[in-house]
């Protein structure tokens, strides 16, 4: 408990946690389903992928950058797996597991490569891989798909796992990369400089922080947990083919910024990106529950994206007047 | 720890070009403990290069730097924050999404075991900002810190890593006069600790105050070092300007007609206050003073781009709307700016588009614009101007720097504007084209065009003007005539306020 005080969320986290408590409420009003064990188990299960991709995003936002290519990444990381645990049956979930952050790694050092050795901007770059990744799972799956039957048991039965009936073993692992990952962006030199880079890039390069590697890096590790997320797509799906997760990159960004990571960069934290993810996933879950059709989903959610640009807007611009009233009181 | 007057810093010899511009062609430099240095020049003697040399954002060509007995070592900011050297900024680089503790901490964060310990890094900061006398808050944000505070954030940055010099870039450009006192008083107690501070400013008064030595700079090379008792403000203006005034300037002698412009009280607190002043039809009214003093805000304020809080501006004795660029411009104001490629002129749009872009009325048809219209104005002021571009249609972006400024010009004067506003109007462009772009401002106040002019040039501003108004700090100094003005009594004026000199 001590750690995770340590780790006490900014008021932006803890009151993005009290929405994402009161739409989950509004929604077991509506559907009563919402709320027992098995939902909110849904609830966990449909947001892994995702909330883990925003992870991975969020030292990309906070840096002043984008990754477009998540999506390709996961896509491709998928296919693969299935590929080669199709043609290797005795492959468990060990491989998979590693295999997985390897594929998506390379993905991101190409990312890397361009952005900071090359100074490219991510936008551009980012939306070339994610055209590259695709059209490479198209012309190597050759149409092919594959099915529960070629994928490792013990992948599918570890999908299925779930602790205190509602924590699935996916969901599990995201909140472990989440603390992990927020202590590191809390804790660490490296962490402290994605957000001096995406605060003011010129004066990091002023005093000596490492641009490059830091950038870098920060594409790798998106890579990696693109691919991870890659092998959480098999695992809940059970089945695979070259259109894979296909567009759903920006779901990923939305996530994130609705949790509050902005997109001028500079702040933000994982904790925030995770419960956007939720918070996403729960307010869909709530319009299916309240018969909303499924063709409203996207509209839906692009007014949420721009309602929390909206809040994110006002609130910083209340926090600067705040700083700035303050600073006329100190001076009196 | 060094001791009072032990050498710190030498620089001998110190070049740099880029490209095929020389920015320091020998530069000589030597800086003790203990000590406050005055780096003094005007605008383009190559101070902010031997900075920016100093602080591993560029690297010399030629000459020896030298740390007490070591080599200096260049090539990256990291290099020189390790050897002890700490730049102050004059626009302060803080992270302002940051806390106030972590900028002063940056990369260089308290650790406890594998994590940062914040709590110390807090504390080690609110010692700091105590020691320099500003209890700031090390918890806050920095954003929404004045200008002040953020130069006190840095220095406390530059105190934490044991820096013992300190170059500061027009550290008291932005602020006010209680600030810059309490600034002095940093400097001091810096001083009192025997580091060194190496202080690059405009404003002579305060250098004369604080300084121990003063060195000159001009066109790139070191005129002059010397303890602040062995020189005087004359000695060191004259050193700062040192060229005669030798450029010809082809000035004619107009018939100077009624008040076209009549600025009175003109008033922004954010940036001038009571400027008062007229400029009459056939007569060049130059504005001068430093960088930053508040002439480019008048300018704009007069054409309507910014707002002024009280005061007025009369145009052949009616009151212009305030605010309203169009109001301007409907009374034949034309404002010329000193920014060419970000505020004159679109880029990637062609020369014609450019010329032609105030004047839709001359060359519209019944409906829609007549381009062969556009195609005769733009001939008539290529001719006018002599522009050398290709074709009409190139973008303006492809010319030279010159042939932009009489693009800008053009588009300007196409209005045949009654009241020209010109802002830096030879700025960044060669001998050459100068020479013309003054022969077309005298032969528009031939015209009976009334004619204002910003410039920071003086050799421009005493070859050009009728009467010249020197600003310092929002406030209007000085009005010399052509007759009295001198090279010295406007920088008097403009950097010390006073009007004898």
């Amino acid at each position: 408990m001590n750690f995770l005080s340590r780790l006490k969320p900014s008021g932006r986290e803890g009151s993005l946690g009290l929405i994402l408590i009161v739409t989950i409420a509004i929604t077991g009003i509506i559907n009563p389903r919402f709320l027992t064990g098995d939902g909110t188990r849904d609830l966990f299960t449909s947001t892994a992928v995702v909330a883990l991709l925003a992870i991975g995003m969020a030292p990309i936002i906070i840096m002043r950058h984008i990754d477009l290519s998540v999506a390709s990444t996961v896509g491709l990381t998928a296919w693969f797996i299935a590929d080669l645990c199709a043609k290797h049956p005795e492959f468990t979930w060990v491989q998979c597991f590693i295999i997985g952050p390897i594929i998506g790694m390379v993905v991101g050092v190409l990312n890397g490569l361009l952005v900071a050795g090359l100074r490219l901007p991510s936008l551009v770059v980012t939306l070339g891989t994610l055209y590259i990744v695709r059209g490479a799972v198209y012309v190597i799956s050759n149409s092919v798909d594959y099915n529960a039957q070629e994928m490792p048991p013990s992948l599918l039965d570890l999908g299925q796992k779930v602790y205190f009936g509602i924590m699935p073993f996916t969901f599990l692992l995201v909140i472990f990369a989440m603390l992990i990952t927020a202590w590191f962006m809390k804790y660490r030199k490296a962490g402290r400089d994605c957000y001096a880079i995406g605060s003011n890039p010129h004066a990091a390069d002023l005093v000596g922080i490492k641009v490059f590697r830091r950038t870098f890096l920060a594409f790798v590790f998106s890579g990696a947990m693109s691919g991870l997320a890659g092998v959480f797509y098999l695992m809940r799906f059970a089945q695979v083919d070259s259109t894979a997760f296909y567009g759903q990159e920006l779901a990923v960004v939305a996530a994130a910024v609705i949790g509050g990571v902005t997109i001028a960069g500079g702040s933000g934290t994982t904790v925030g990106a995770t419960i956007g993810a939720l918070l996403v996933q729960t307010i869909q879950g709530g319009l299916a529950a309240i018969g909303v059709d499924a063709f409203w989903k996207s509209a839906i959610n692009g007014l949420l994206l721009i309602v929390a640009i909206y809040a994110d807007r006002t609130l910083a611009r209340k926090s600067e007047n705040a700083l700035l009233a303050q600073r006329i009181k100190e001076r009196a | 720890m060094a001791q009072k007057g032990d050498l710190l810093l030498q620089m001998k010899g110190v070049q740099k070009r880029f490209g095929g511009a020389i920015a320091l062609r020998g530069t000589d430099l030597s800086i003790r403990a203990g000590e406050i240095h005055a780096l003094l020049g005007e605008n383009g003697a190559g101070k902010s290069t031997m900075l920016k040399i100093l602080a591993g954002v560029h690297v010399n060509d030629g000459g020896t730097i030298s740390l007490g007995d070591k080599p200096f070592t260049t090539g990256s900011p990291q290099a020189s924050i390790e050897q002890g050297i700490a730049v102050i900024y004059q626009e302060p680089s803080l992270f302002l999404d940051l806390t106030l503790a972590e900028n002063v901490f940056i990369g260089r964060q308290p650790m406890k075991g594998v994590a940062i310990d914040w709590a110390q890094a807090q504390n080690e900061a609110a010692r700091l900002f105590a020691e320099l006398g500003v209890p700031l808050d090390p918890k806050r944000q920095a954003r929404g810190l004045s200008i002040a505070d953020q130069q006190v954030v840095e220095i406390a940055k530059a105190l934490s890593m044991n820096a013992n010099i300190i170059l500061m870039d027009e550290p008291t450009a932005a602020l006010s006069a209680s600030e810059v006192e309490r600034l002095m008083t940093v400097m001091k107690s810096l001083k009192a600790a025997n580091k060194a501070v190496i202080f690059v400013s405009h404003r002579l008064d305060e250098v004369f105050a604080i300084s121990d030595y003063i060195t000159v700079m001009r066109d790139g090379a070191t005129v002059s070092e010397n303890p602040v008792g062995g020189t005087d403000l004359q000695k060191v203006i004259k050193e700062m300007v040192g060229r005669e005034l030798t450029e010809l300037f082809p000035k004619t002698e107009n018939k100077i007609g009624d008040v076209a412009l009549e600025i009175k009280d003109l008033t922004n607190p954010a940036y001038f206050r009571n400027i008062s002043f007229t400029v009459r039809h056939g007569e060049i009214v130059a504005l001068a003073g430093l960088v930053g003093s508040g002439r480019s805000e008048v300018a704009r304020a007069i054409f309507g781009i910014d707002k002024y809080t009280t005061g007025s501006v009369k145009v052949n004795g009616k009151d212009l709307a305030k605010g309203s660029p169009v109001a301007a411009m409907a009374e034949k104001i034309a404002l010329v700016p000193e920014d060419r490629r970000q505020q004159g002129l679109f880029m990637i749009a062609g020369v014609d588009r450019n010329i032609s872009m105030e004047s839709f009325d001359r060359i519209k048809g019944k409906i829609f614009l007549n381009f062969k219209k556009e195609r005769a104005l733009t001939e008539t002021w290529r001719e006018k101007l002599s522009i050398k571009y290709a074709a009409p249609s190139n973008p303006v972006e492809s010319l030279s720097g010159g042939n932009q400024q009489k693009t800008v010009l053009a588009k300007w004067l196409a209005t045949d504007p009654d009241i020209l506003i010109v802002d830096e109007p030879t700025r960044g462009i060669d001998v050459g084209t100068k020479a013309e772009v003054h022969k077309l401002i005298n032969a528009a106040a031939g015209e009976g065009k009334a004619v204002l002019m910003i410039s920071s040039e003086l050799p421009e501003v005493l070859g050009m003007a009728d009467r010249i108004i020197v600003m310092r700090e929002g406030h209007q100094v000085a009005e010399l005539s052509r007759k009295e003005a001198t090279q010295e009594k406007v920088i008097a004026a403009a950097t010390t306020g006073s009007k004898g000199a």
